[in-house]
Formats: C-alpha cells, sequence, structure tokens
C-alpha cells in the first residue's frame, strides 16, 4: 500500500509538470526543453527557504513559485526570439545553464551535496508527514494544476496561443501582441513546474542537482507527447503511464539498474514510434 | 612560466575534438536540415565496440578501430533507413524528425547501458601514454592523432562534397532536394550515404574520446552538444564553418576558465551558443 502511495505520488508531481509543459509546447508550440530548470528552481527555492529560514511550506512554496516566475519571464524574453527546432536548442542551452549553476553555486545550494533534511509540510497545524496526507495535498495541487491549465486552455487567451502555434505572423496582422502571449504562456508553465518542484523537494525531503537535468526535460517532453499534445487529460495520462511502467519492469523481475535502462530504452522507442505513426500522441490535438 | 601557451594548446586538441563530432552532424544538417541528436549516440557506438573488441576480445587496435568505426556508420545506416527516411517520405515536420532522434538517441543509450553498463571504460593503449610538447604547452600522443584526424577528415569531406559525384549530388540535394531529385539524383541512396559517413565520422569521435578522457553510456550526449554549439556558431550546414566554429568554441571554453571555475565550462558554451543565436542566428560564415 505505501509503495502504491508513493508511485501515485510521484504520477501527481510529474502530471503536474507536464500539465505545465503541455500549455507551452502543445497549445502554444515552443518545443522547451527547459521544464526541469523550473523545476529545480522550486525545489531548490521550497528546500532553501524550508532548511535555512524554516519558514512555512505554503509560504516559501508561494516564493518558490515567484522566484521561477521571474527567471522564467527573463528566459522567456531570450528565448521568444526562436522558432521550432532553434527555439529546442537554446532552451536546452538554458536549462544547461541552471543545472550549471545548481551545482556550482556552493554556498546556496550546496552543489553536489544537495541539500538534505527538508521538512514536510504543515498547514495549520496539521503535518503531512504520512504518504497518505501527502497524497492528498499531492492530488489538490494536480487539481490546481489541471483547473490552472483548463481555464488557460479555455479563454480567449488560449485561442490566441494556438492561433500563435498555427500562423504566429497572422495573428500579429490582427495586432496582437504575440510576444506577451508566449512571454505568458511560458511563466505560467514555469509557475507549475516550480509548484510540482516544491512537492518533490518536501516529498522526498532532499534535493540535489542530478534530479534537474536535461534527459529531466526530455522525459517530460517523452510524457506529454505520448499522453497527447494540446490535451490536457493525456498530460495526465502520459505521467501516469511513464510513472507506472518501470514499476510493472520492476515487478517482472528485472534488477533496478535495467528497469531504470528498460525505462529509457522503452520511452525513447514511444517517441520514435509515436514520430513515425501518431505524432500528436495517444489524446492528442496538434501534431509537431 | 605563463599559463597561456598550455590554454593555447588546450583549446586546440578541445576544438579538434568538437570539430570531429560536429563535422557529421552538419555534414546531415547540410542535407537531411534537421538537428539529429541520433548522432551522439552513433559516437558511442563506435567506441564501445572498439573497447569490446580491444579489450575482451583481445584484439589489435589495427582491427578494433576500423570496425567500431564501421560499426557507428553500421548503426546511422539502420537508424535512418528504419526512422529518418520514412520520416522524410511523409514530409514530416524538422521538429518531429527533432523529437524522433531524441527517441533515437535515448534507445540507443539506453541499450548500450544494458550491453556495457554504465561504469566508465578507458579505451586502452597498447604503449605508455606520451606527453608531447606542444606551441609550449604539453598534451599527449593521443591528442596529437584527433588533431590531425580531425583536420583530415574535414579536408577529405571539403574534397569530397566538391570534386567527386557522389559529392557534388549530395551539396545538389542540401540546396534544394526537389530539383536534384528532377534532375535524377537517386537522393534516398545519397541520404543513406550523407548518414552513414556522418556515422563513420561520429564513430572516430567516439573512438578518440575513448582514448582520450573514457566512455560511458551518456557520452554521447553532452560531447554531441558541444559539436551542436560548434557547428551552429560557424554556420550550421558548413564544413568549414564547423571548423571554425568547433576552435572558436574550444578557445572560449578554455579561455573562459582561465577566469572562472573550471565547473561553468558547459555554461560558458551554452551562453555563447544564445549569445550567437541571438546576434549572429547563422553563425560566423552565414549562407
Amino acid at each position: 500500500m505505501e509503495y502504491l502511495i508513493n508511485v501515485a505520488i510521484l504520477a501527481c508531481i510529474y502530471a503536474v509538470l507536464a500539465l505545465g509543459l503541455n500549455l507551452v509546447v502543445g497549445f502554444t508550440g515552443l518545443l522547451s526543453v527547459a521544464q526541469a530548470s523550473f523545476y529545480g528552481l522550486g525545489a531548490y527555492a521550497t528546500a532553501i527557504l524550508l532548511t535555512r529560514f524554516g519558514m512555512n511550506f505554503f509560504l516559501a512554496l508561494l516564493i518558490g513559485v515567484a522566484i521561477a516566475a521571474v527567471f522564467a519571464l527573463l528566459i522567456g524574453l531570450v528565448l521568444s526570439k526562436f522558432k521550432d527546432d532553434y527555439y529546442a536548442l537554446a532552451s536546452l542551452g538554458f536549462n544547461v545553464i541552471v543545472y550549471t549553476a545548481f551545482l556550482n553555486l556552493q554556498n546556496i545550494t550546496r552543489g553536489p551535496l544537495g541539500i538534505p533534511g527538508i521538512a514536510r509540510p504543515t498547514l495549520f497545524g496539521f503535518h503531512f508527514t504520512g504518504n497518505l496526507s501527502f497524497l492528498i495535498l499531492s492530488l489538490v495541487a494536480v487539481a490546481i494544476a489541471y483547473l490552472v491549465a483548463q481555464f488557460v486552455a479555455r479563454s480567449s487567451f488560449g485561442r490566441a496561443l494556438k492561433a500563435i502555434r498555427e500562423d504566429e505572423p497572422a495573428l500579429r496582422v490582427f495586432g496582437y501582441r504575440t510576444l506577451h502571449f508566449k512571454l505568458a504562456v511560458f511563466v505560467i508553465g514555469a509557475a507549475l513546474a516550480a509548484l510540482a518542484g516544491a512537492l518533490f523537494a518536501t516529498y522526498i525531503t532532499f534535493v540535489d542537482p542530478s534530479s534537474f537535468t536535461i534527459n529531466e526535460s526530455i522525459f517530460l517532453l517523452a510524457v506529454i507527447i505520448l499522453g497527447g499534445l494540446a490535451n490536457l487529460r493525456g498530460s495526465i495520462l502520459g505521467a501516469v503511464s511513464l510513472i507506472v511502467l518501470p514499476e510493472i519492469l520492476r515487478f517482472v523481475g528485472f534488477p533496478t539498474e535495467v528497469a531504470a535502462q528498460m525505462r529509457q530504452a522503452i520511452y525513447g522507442a514511444l517517441l520514435v514510434i509515436l514520430m513515425l505513426y501518431r505524432p500528436q500522441g495517444l489524446m492528442g490535438e496538434y501534431k509537431l | 612560466m605563463s599559463i597561456v601557451p598550455q590554454l593555447v594548446a588546450n583549446s586546440i586538441i578541445a576544438g579538434a575534438m568538437y570539430t570531429l563530432i560536429a563535422l557529421g552532424f552538419t555534414l546531415t544538417f547540410a542535407t537531411a536540415k534537421f538537428f539529429n541528436l541520433a548522432h551522439g549516440a552513433f559516437a558511442t557506438v563506435g567506441g564501445y565496440i572498439t573497447y569490446s573488441l580491444l579489450v575482451q576480445a583481445g584484439l589489435s587496435p589495427w582491427i578494433a578501430i576500423p570496425v567500431g568505426i564501421v560499426a557507428a556508420g553500421a548503426v546511422a545506416f539502420i537508424v535512418h533507413h528504419t526512422v529518418f527516411a520514412p520520416l522524410r517520405k511523409r514530409h514530416s515536420s524538422n521538429m518531429v524528425l527533432l523529437v524522433a532522434s531524441l527517441g533515437a538517441y535515448t534507445v540507443l543509450q539506453a541499450v548500450i547501458a544494458m550491453i556495457w553498463t554504465s561504469e566508465f571504460k578507458s579505451l586502452p593503449l597498447k604503449t605508455a601514454e606520451r606527453s608531447i610538447e606542444f606551441l609550449g604547452g604539453i598534451i599527449t600522443r593521443t591528442q596529437l592523432f584527433a588533431l590531425i584526424a580531425a583536420l583530415l577528415i574535414a579536408a577529405a569531406l571539403i574534397i569530397f562534397l566538391k570534386f567527386t559525384r557522389a559529392g557534388r549530388a549530395i551539396t545538389a540535394i542540401g540546396d534544394d532536394e526537389e530539383v536534384a531529385r528532377v534532375v535524377g539524383i537517386n537522393t534516398n541512396r545519397m541520404m543513406a550515404l550523407v548518414f552513414v559517413i556522418g556515422g563513420v565520422v561520429a564513430g572516430v569521435s567516439g573512438i578518440f574520446t575513448g582514448y582520450d578522457t573514457g566512455i560511458e553510456p551518456g557520452v554521447g550526449m553532452p560531447l554531441l552538444l558541444k559539436g551542436v554549439i560548434a557547428a551552429i556558431i560557424g554556420g550550421v550546414g558548413n564544413i568549414y564553418g564547423a571548423v571554425l566554429g568547433a576552435f572558436l568554441l574550444a578557445v572560449v571554453e578554455n579561455f573562459g576558465i582561465w577566469k572562472i571555475a573550471a565547473e561553468w565550462k558547459d555554461a560558458i558554451a551554452f551562453g555563447l551558443l544564445i549569445l550567437f543565436l541571438l546576434f549572429r542566428p547563422r553563425g560566423i560564415l552565414q549562407k
């Protein structure tokens, strides 16, 4: 049971990350490979505020989200100059830079040693120390992320995003300042990633740079493409399937090391097969 | 003693390593017009096959190295045949090809890790490594060979593209694939040839990496990313550009870490890339 709860919490964290990323990649057509950097910013901000300043989790979470949003605004300003594959490459570059900063700003992040001993969240005297209560908190986070994403997707703002994806110059002709739209959605995506980061840091109670590499960003891309671009339920489906998959492999009896590699191989193969036969993913509404 | 000569020597050696990986990547881009991230895995394949033949089978480097190179070319051919050729036939977008290449890379890396484990492996030298004085700095004999190989391969590619029938056909496809097909060039076959050449050069790069610093299954991506940066800042799709970009990147990195800690090397490299993309997106030698 405890084990199932653990898998469910991880699936929730990835669902939040995927929902944020899908707004950027699926709805707006910006192929971002930088989601893990905002995930990391949220996780580190929460970890540092909790361990060094003993701040309340929910306050730390808000500050973490704000920090990630500010970084996303700055990075998004640069990225908005690029399109398609160059966008992907430049965002990947930012992910590497942020990761390098986690690794080397040792007086802030403790570098490769990581930050241990992060407390579980508390709210009005209630401690989310048990995994079941943490699962409930994670489900609430997924619900919030889903509602935010759905609100964005269904609003006129969301329709403008889809129009940017289909034909940005045309939208500009109609007088839309597409830069503002692209920045706004990038910031929202990053804020959701930071929310997931705060959950991750307090769930594992430890953060180190290795959780926020470009491989993580690529994995997240696989999650949303598998589930379906521009489909929010697809993102949750993608997160759940790609988190549960390696657990099944472990059950079948593969050793952990091999199971981890099998997971890589399977999600890599899924990306290839999807690109070949279903570039919009399982439930997707948009083809890359 | 001044540190500058050693920094110059280090820059030249790093430039040679980056050239090796950038050449194949840029050639693929020049013809197929997409970022092939699976290219990094071709290098890893070359390194590991050579490792197995040298260490596990105890063969001589004269056999192990060529077989490793051919294996890298063969894997490139297979990936092209099963993934990229069908996608190109369907006129998939660049992004689809990019994501598919990322998928292919992930599969290859995982398979390599399953066969050879994630442990770090070095290709063994037959005789002890020798240091050579080079422009006032110290380099190893392996590094000197890498420099010579990089320059020779770049020259060979330039001659091949300019003066042979196949090379000119490949250039023509890069200029306009439709027209090339209309004038009777077998574009599918030429494209396969491009991937095989790219894979072979990547294999060479992987083997030198194995001798110089050692390899692990994930080494292909960081190696390739340096090649990608080199290719783009030099002018992607341009062989001269790849060489120029590789050496510029190496100089900026090595002199950058003179003032900043060495751990920031990757951040410096990507910072350079982003600066170029912002202010000179087509690189030094723009078409």
